[in-house]
């Protein structure tokens, strides 16, 4: 992934937004691939332990912000970081009923098309999302070939989003296309994990989805 | 805390968490400039037929039949989910425990466990490093990559090809010989007719429809098993079967199918029913013979002029030699068909121009050889062979055979085999004393006991000590018998791969999975019709490989750049997907110049199909009936050979020198288990699937299925006895295993016979139908494959070929834990 298209923003952005748009991409990163050594030093670093510090500050974030921290102290060796990996192949890479594919297609009810049944994967939702990122210029990275409803792309895409758009437009995004199936996606996660990581990530997403649409809500009345 | 100030406090804190990437990217200009370029309609097709498929926004969104094709089957329905599913192998994996432990890993945790995901180059890396692992320590005779399958079709991108000619390169291997489908039938014919005939091409259906005045369905379901084909299957046969119905209907054929069950095919053509009881076709049809023989009823010309050994095998029939008169009296109390029924019978055979029509179920069974002799036997009495509309086939339910040939070439394909001169980097032929190529059915025999000699075909066959097996697209966790001793030989195995589109079970038991892309993602050319040779047919590419997966061709040729410097090239003679495809094209016109018209490649790919038109009408054995010294049959005596020398120098006591009733192992309606397990188990053909291929069509399946999962047709008495109504869940079990299925109740299955298609997928959980436990011995499956019930065991010391039909069950209402479907979701993790 060598394009960065998030990095082709504006000159001046609001910290604020800036802040919201960069844990939308560590949070796209973290679902999109498993985590390797670098990722893993830079999610250890001294800079990395105040960033976790000050998430986890906030209350509905802390147990899961602790986990995650405490599940990264242990990733010290090859063996460790491969057994995460199962998780993550187990979680995300194959299947869909004992699994917790991150296609939100797979967990939006899907109506009836003109074709008759939408196929599981690349359906309906993969479309739209394709659409979405096409009015901003945007796709999918070659190197990620994953259909574009996948977790990872629709929280890239809002990371683009909280840079390139006014708040009305990031809360009506956010409503349409995250938090109509994410709650149900993370129940699925913490059913199938067999490890502690990946849940905790998985209800921290909701956890900062959901106060980041109140907040914007907040702002916007 | 205000949540301005506690993002505010993020701000510099959050700046190089990751100074990673993202997975989205400005969007192309090719992209940008509007609607896909290559959105519309192409040309392609599979096994079920020719198909015109549209792309829209990059994705298939509908496909419809050829234009030619006048009776689709609605497995058509089920394409789209063969690419789109949840199956789907999205990326390179391998199990975990052997990524850190390689050939030392645990393998008693295969089949349920963690797989990682890893590059392509590590994952070719594993597997070369495996095979020379193998090749030096056991040599040849360790490792098996001969087991071989379906495949999806395409000249240029069959996967059996691909794989074997590139593990070739690496070194040599064990091989099979025959197949799952027809190992019995292919085995005895040649003795008897001096062909496999199973394979051969029959008389022309429009003979058949002119001369018959009676046809004999015997265990066949032309209906159901002619809606896919070895290669795109143009399904005319069908027009034929519309024929015969109206004629049916008419009064002009009868047709009488003799069948445990009624068939797809009985129904649709309203024809007649002859109930056997299962496995006992033998008695039934000695005792036709007896009759014949009683009533004179047989062609003593044709016997004399076309066939040898009648005079060994009438003593047997008459009960001379082991004291039992083969009577009508005598077979009626094994098949169940009464002796009235039986001697009306030989007259009705012999009365008229009768064409006998075989299916291959009969000869999936102990001593699946005799039912073949024997019907030879009856159609040379009869003696009709080589008349139109009369005689035997084996074939007219298979891969449109039946439809005349065009006479056209078809095209080459990619190579299997080496080229001449090319080198191995394991050379050795060395296969410790151990046979190089072993009956398809018995590998799991030969995982289990290494070093034992059989008896095969005439030959002696010693097991190898195999310790690795690659597969290619192909799921022996489909087509073999008795799960629980496969899982037994699996312990035994150090490494294996899966080349494959989906998580098949194969897949989910195997250490390093390949994932191939479908038909539909790359581009390739198909005969249209196997035996009609239609013409040939674009396979256009309609999507680009899904995920992470790559054609055959690819794979192949990535593994063989790791066998050296200049391999790759070697492996693909230089040449790339496109210019294969038009070698392959132009060779064919090369072939055909002057006989039939064929375009430019160009003219040809932009069209989608080529027409070699239609061929004439012919008649099987026809020239051997009109000469046959100068047309003599292949067997040893050019005649037709109703005892054998050859087979009966062999001594085996399994197969003696002429058909023979042997009782089986098991059987019901009275047979030795029956006492026990009371149902036979018919394993046919599926309706809905070609073998195991588009199980994994969820919405398709979906059609199907009872509560999710597989159907298990059900005699209304027989279920009305258990309590158990359709929709209900079945657990249908024996000594050897135990499965779970969806009850659908029909009178179209008489009292002791179930039916539980095969190629249902295998998806076991634990015996008590928790989540865990799917790896052990005994688990329960989630799904309905009966292959986890089926006896493994050889036919007879002949062909040593597969008896799936020969498996007696018993069933009740499910009352446990209901699991979910675990055979669609890929490797299920359990909980350490």
């Amino acid at each position: 992934m060598s394009t960065d298209a998030v990095n082709t923003e504006p000159v001046e952005v609001n910290p604020v937004n800036q802040v919201r748009s960069t844990i939308y991409q560590l949070l796209s990163s973290l679902f999109a691939k498993e985590i390797d050594h670098k990722t893993l030093h830079d999610l250890t670093s001294e800079q990395a332990q105040n960033f976790w510090a000050q998430l986890g500050s906030e209350s509905a974030f802390k147990a899961d912000v602790n986990i995650l921290v405490a599940e990264l102290a242990t990733l010290n060796t090859d063996k460790a970081l491969l057994e995460l990996a199962a998780d993550y192949c187990g979680l995300f890479l194959v299947g869909t009923k004992f699994s917790a594919s991150p296609y939100a297609g797979l967990y939006l009810d899907n109506k009836p098309t003109e074709n008759g049944d939408e196929p599981l994967l690349f359906g309906e939702q993969h479309q739209q999302m394709t659409q979405f990122l096409k009015q901003s210029q945007l796709q999918v990275q070659s190197e990620f070939p994953e259909p574009a409803d996948h977790l990872a792309v629709i929280l890239a895409y809002v990371a683009h989003l909280c840079i390139h758009s006014d708040e009305a437009v990031q809360l009506s995004f956010i409503e349409a296309n995250l938090t109509n199936w994410l709650s149900r996606f993370v129940d699925k996660v913490t059913e199938v994990d067999n490890g502690n990581f990946y849940q905790a990530l998985a209800r921290l997403t909701l956890s900062w989805v959901k106060s980041d649409a109140e907040w914007l809500a907040s702002e916007l009345n | 805390m205000n949540r301005r100030d506690f993002l505010k406090g993020l701000v510099g804190t959050s700046y190089v968490v990751l100074s990673g990437s993202s997975v989205l990217a400005p969007l192309n200009a090719l992209a940008a400039s509007g609607a896909d370029a290559s959105d519309g309609w192409l040309t392609t097709g599979s096994h079920m037929g020719a198909f015109k498929m549209k792309r829209k926004n990059g994705v298939i969104s509908e496909v419809i039949p050829f234009d030619t094709d006048m009776y689709p089957t609605d497995m058509i329905n089920g394409i789209k989910g063969l690419v789109y599913n949840e199956s789907r192998i999205r990326y390179p994996m391998v199990r975990l425990d052997f990524l850190l432990k390689g050939h030392q890993s645990d393998t008693k945790q295969r089949g349920d466990f963690r797989f990682v995901r890893v590059t392509w180059d590590k994952a070719l890396g594993l597997f070369k490093d495996s095979l020379d692992l193998i090749q030096t320590k056991y040599g040849p005779s360790g490792l098996h990559a001969g087991q071989t399958g379906w495949r999806a079709t395409g000249q240029l991108h069959s996967c059996t090809s691909h794989m074997q000619r590139a593990v070739a390169m690496h070194g040599n291997f064990v091989k099979k010989v025959g197949d799952y489908s027809t190992g019995a039938g292919q085995t005895i014919l040649p003795y008897v007719l001096g062909s496999t005939e199973v394979y051969a091409q029959g008389t022309s259906w429009s003979l058949i429809l002119e001369h018959s005045k009676t046809i004999i369905l015997w265990s066949n379901d032309p209906y159901k098993n002619l809606q896919v084909g070895w290669n795109a299957e143009t399904h005319e046969s069908y027009a034929y079967l519309a024929q015969l119905k109206e004629k049916v209907a008419k009064g002009e054929i009868r047709v009488i199918s003799i069948d445990p069950v009624v068939s797809k095919t009985q129904q649709y053509l309203g024809c007649e029913h002859l109930y056997i009881n299962p496995q006992t076709d033998v008695p039934f049809m000695l005792a036709i013979a007896h009759e014949m023989v009683e009533k004179n009823l047989l062609d003593n010309e044709f016997i004399e002029g076309y066939s040898l050994g009648f005079d060994k095998f009438l003593p047997y029939l008459q009960g001379q030699t082991d004291g039992v008169e083969k009577t009508p009296e005598w077979a009626s109390k094994i098949c169940g068909v009464s002796p009235e029924v039986i001697r009306d019978f030989a007259k009705v055979l012999t009365k008229d121009r009768t064409q006998i029509l075989m299916g291959w179920c009969v000869q999936r069974q102990q001593h699946g050889e005799q039912p073949y002799w024997m019907s030879a036997v009856l159609a040379t009495m009869i003696g009709q062979i080589g008349l139109p509309g009369g005689g035997i086939s084996y074939g007219h339910h298979y891969s449109g055979i039946g439809v005349p040939s065009s006479g056209a070439a078809a095209p080459g394909a990619f190579p299997r085999n080496l080229d001449d001169g090319q080198k191995q980097l394991f050379d050795s032929t060395d296969f410790n004393g151990a046979s190089s190529v072993i009956p398809v059915a018995r590998w799991i025999d030969s995982i289990l006991e290494p070093g034992k000699t059989i008896d095969a075909n005439g030959s002696k066959i010693t097991y190898p000590d195999i310790k690795m097996m690659v597969f290619s697209g192909n799921n022996p966790w489909n087509h073999h018998q008795d799960r629980n001793r496969m899982k037994e030989a699996f312990f035994k195995l150090e490494c294996i791969v899966s080349i494959d589109m989906n998580w098949t079970a194969a897949c989910r038991f195997s250490d390093i999975v390949l994932p191939a892309c479908t038909t539909f993602e790359r581009n390739d050319i198909d005969i249209y019709g196997s035996y009609a040779n239609r013409g040939l047919l674009a396979m256009q590419k309609m999507v680009e490989p899904l995920f992470e997966s790559l054609s055959d061709f690819e794979i192949f040729t990535r593994f063989a750049a790791l066998l050296g410097e200049g391999k790759a090239q070697e492996y693909t003679r230089g040449m790339n997907e496109h210019q294969w495809l038009e070698m392959l094209y132009n060779d064919c016109k090369a072939s055909n110049e002057g006989k039939f018209e064929m375009p430019s490649f160009e003219e040809f790919w932009k069209a989608g199909y080529v027409y070699f038109g239609e061929g004439k009408p012919w008649v099987r054995h026809q020239a051997f009936r009109d000469d046959p010294e100068i047309n003599p049959l292949g067997t040893p005596s050019g005649l037709i050979e109703i005892f054998s020398r050859k087979i009966a120098h062999y001594e085996y006591d399994d197969c003696p020198g002429h058909p023979t009733w042997m009782e089986k192992v098991e059987r019901s309606h009275g047979g030795p288990g029956s006492k026990k397990h009371p149902i036979w188990l018919q394993s046919c053909h599926p309706d809905k699937r070609l073998h195991s291929q588009m199980c994994e069509s969820t919405e398709f399946r979906e059609t199907y299925t009872v509560k999710g999962r597989e159907p298990v047709y059900l005699n209304p008495e027989d279920a009305k006895k258990r309590g158990i109504k359709s929709g209900d869940i079945v657990r249908v079990f024996n000594d050897r295993g135990q499965l779970l299925a969806g009850a659908v109740v029909s009178d179209k299955f008489p009292q002791g016979i179930i039916r539980i298609q095969e190629g249902a997928w295998y998806g076991p959980v634990g015996k008590d139908g928790s989540k865990e436990g799917g790896a052990e011995i005994g688990a329960l499956d989630s799904y309905g494959d009966p292959n986890t019930l089926t006896l493994d065991i050889g036919t007879s010391k002949l062909a040593q070929a597969c008896s799936a039909y020969t498996c007696l069950v018993d069933y009740e209402k499910y009352q446990g834990k209901v699991p979910a479907v675990s055979s669609f979701s890929g490797p299920i993790e359990i909980a350490l």
